[in-house]
């Protein structure tokens, strides 16, 4: 009865599988997936949802006057706003799902997303 | 002239041992609910080694008694109940309870405690998660959460695991004297 409570083959053998799929979780989960959609939201007008694949340049009107975006390469920037502090076209490109870029005193704001729209809330506390 | 009966429920040996180790993973799940944790839904994970304790030693049923008292008990204390940490502590201790089940009762029974712990701790982790976003925080950057949590659940349930081997060692020790 000794060895009744000995770590088995099997479990490590479980250990083994189990710490290769923990691995391969980093792997798929934290692997950078580029944006698919431009979520914009711009002052008193409707959202637009357009797709990142195509390179253009687009006016969104907001509080202050237009912000100019640029979509290229799959990225967004915005390249003009009416803004005293141009922090957002500092922020330069972004490219990644889950970025936002803004122009606060401009009211636009772009939310860039995997392949879905932004569901009603980014996040809740308890 | 007729007084009434008082009622007595008639309590089994088995009813006291249920009580007994639900008290026991009630009280091990308040104890951690009060260790700060860097990430949250990070724990020790103890009080379900009571759960795997149960089922190794006195079968399925017993095991989903206590497990389910103490994520109502462990609410209740905790003043969580049917909050959305009770909705997720019950789905993790339902996913951890079904994959226990079906784990211990492969044929030949293959697995000892440690592969039960691991097995158990990433269910648990991985209903709690998928009820949080499915409810809760339904954003896509919820995942980079996930392989953090899943790693904590590892290293978690092994250790838990080999634990629970000598804990049993040591019952079995102390039953024969």
């Amino acid at each position: 009865m000794d060895n009744a409570y000995r770590i088995k083959f099997a479990d490590k053998l479980v250990f083994m599988v189990c710490a290769c799929l923990v691995g391969a979780s980093y792997w798929h989960l934290w692997s950078d997936e580029p944006a698919q959609l431009a979520i914009i939201k711009g002052h008193q007008s409707q959202t637009q949802v357009i797709t990142l694949h195509q390179d253009t340049t687009l006016s969104v009107t907001g509080a202050l006057g237009t912000s100019s975006l640029e979509i290229k390469n799959r990225q967004l920037r915005f390249t003009d706003s009416p803004c005293n502090s141009k922090l957002c076209i500092q922020s330069g490109w972004h490219q990644r799902s889950g970025d936002i870029a803004a122009c606060l005193p401009n009211r636009v704001s772009v939310q860039l997303a995997r392949n879905d729209a932004a569901r009603d809330y980014d996040a809740i506390n308890f | 002239m007729m007084q009434h009966e008082s009622l007595v429920i008639q309590t089994t040996r088995k009813d006291h041992l249920v009580a007994g180790f639900a008290a026991l993973a009630i009280s091990i799940h308040l104890l951690e609910s009060v260790i700060p944790s860097p990430v949250p839904g990070i724990k020790p994970g103890l009080a379900n080694l009571i759960t795997l304790y149960v089922l190794l030693r006195h079968g399925w049923a017993m095991a989903a008694s206590v497990s389910m008292l103490r994520v109502i008990g462990g609410s209740l204390l905790l003043g969580t109940f049917l909050s959305p940490t009770f909705i997720m502590s019950l789905a993790g201790a339902l996913a951890s309870l079904l994959v226990l089940i079906a784990a211990y009762r492969l044929p030949g029974k293959p697995l000892g405690a440690m592969g039960l712990a691991i097995l158990a701790a990433l269910a648990h982790v991985l209903a709690q998660f998928l009820t949080a976003w499915a409810l809760f925080i339904p954003h896509p950057s919820l995942f980079t959460l996930l392989p953090v949590l899943l790693t904590a659940a590892l290293i978690s349930g092994t250790l838990g695991g080999i634990l629970l081997n000598k804990i049993m060692q040591r019952v079995d020790t102390r039953l024969s004297q």
